[in-house]
């Protein structure tokens, strides 16, 4: 997360900033319209505008891999040795929020991750995620059931025995999984729709926070699969 | 990112771990879960009607190495403390005793909410006046 901080302005764009060379109002993102020179990220600017993307959940990602391609060449600092001090170091730091960027926005979780920490609901450490104590019943008792796996193998259990518990575990995790990840993307189209369609503040909000909350419920699941994934390669 | 040398010999060997009796009128628990990591933590305490005084205490973490040290760390304190004593216990003093880093803040929360979830639990089988939901900890990280 090397890109500022700073948030959006009403409108949702970046604040523009004077081109650093020529003065010109520099309106593109990367190099001045004027000039043709490297810029520093705008202020304000996220991985979204980075790619000249809406703030939308829903992306080609196709389009996406072309397009950091196009800037991962265009920003290279091959393309600078023989610049000043100032645009190196910028075309440096600008290739490293690059590939920050595309790592971000490439998978769909990360992306709803990154929505949600720009719009505030989660930073790290400070905001505290508070989960429904069903849940919390549900997998710490789905937790136990595969530490008794655990247990009853360290113990010398019959591994064939342990094989078909293990195996109905992770296909019910596997299944949690899917469905909480079908949740999230119905939101995210949810999302996606409010801005097309211009929704109030409230709206976006109320679908922010339902994204948070299955985000949350997921990183539960997310860890039993992978602790029953690890039961089943050693078994 | 390393363990301190006390988280990984809490790690290593946890204390307390196991379980009360969840319908004993004088077992509190506390489940929590912290989901930015997905760690969910029970910490259950048997305490003293007469003295307040927490006699026995127990835990079970499915988490990380610093969730599972800084609950381990919480039942060795509780124990021998009376209800207020054991309130008093910030997650400041845990994150202190482990060395924790920045990162794992959230896991010294998570014992402290566990603490006072538990006593909270403990409060209301006894009917007493003072029970009230626990108050989520707050992330101080100094």
């Amino acid at each position: 997360m090397s890109v500022t901080q700073t948030q959006r302005d009403e409108t949702g764009r970046a604040a523009a900033t004077k081109c650093w060379n020529c003065q010109a109002p520099a309106a593109a993102t990367h190099f001045c319209a004027a000039c043709g020179k490297i810029q520093p990220l705008p202020e304000g600017a996220d991985y979204f505008v980075f790619f000249g993307l809406p703030e939308k959940l829903s992306l080609d990602s196709t389009q996406l891999e072309a397009q950091f391609h196009k800037l991962s060449w265009k920003l290279h600092p091959d393309n600078f040795v023989r610049a000043g001090d100032f645009e190196r170091d910028l075309s440096l730091n600008r290739s490293s929020e690059l590939n920050d960027a595309y790592r971000t926005l490439r998978e769909p979780i990360s992306r709803v991750e990154y929505l949600l920490l720009r719009r505030g609901l989660r930073k790290e450490g400070t905001t505290k995620q508070q989960a429904p104590p069903e849940l919390l019943e549900e997998v710490f008792e789905l937790n136990e059931s595969l530490d008794q796996l655990r247990e009853a193998r360290a113990e010398g259990a019959d591994l064939a025995a342990l094989r078909e518990p293990l195996d109905a575990a992770q296909k019910n995790f596997r299944q949690k999984l899917e469905e909480v990840d079908a949740e999230l993307a119905g939101i995210a189209r949810e999302w996606d729709f409010a801005l097309d369609t211009a929704a109030d503040e409230a709206k976006k909000q109320t679908l922010l926070a339902r994204m948070n909350e299955v985000l949350n419920r997921r990183s539960y699941i997310r860890n039993l699969v992978a602790g029953v994934q690890k039961e089943l390669a050693e078994a | 990112m390393a363990y301190s040398d006390k988280v990984i010999e809490h790690y290593n060997n946890p204390r307390n771990v196991g379980s009360l009796d969840k319908k004993d009128p004088n077992v509190g628990t506390g489940l929590v879960g912290a989901p930015e990591c997905g760690d969910v933590m029970k910490l259950q305490m048997k305490v003293n009607p007469d003295t307040r005084i927490i006699e026995e205490a127990k835990f079970k973490t499915f988490g990380c190495g610093s969730a599972i040290a800084s609950s381990s760390l919480a039942t060795e304190w509780v124990k021998g403390k009376t209800v207020e004593e054991a309130l008093a216990i910030k997650n400041t003093d845990i994150v202190r005793e482990l060395s924790l880093p920045p990162v794992k803040i959230h896991c010294s929360v998570l014992a402290e909410d566990a603490i006072k979830a538990a006593l909270s639990d403990w409060k209301k089988k006894q009917g007493d006046a003072e029970a009230k939901p626990a108050e989520p900890a707050t992330a101080a990280s100094h």
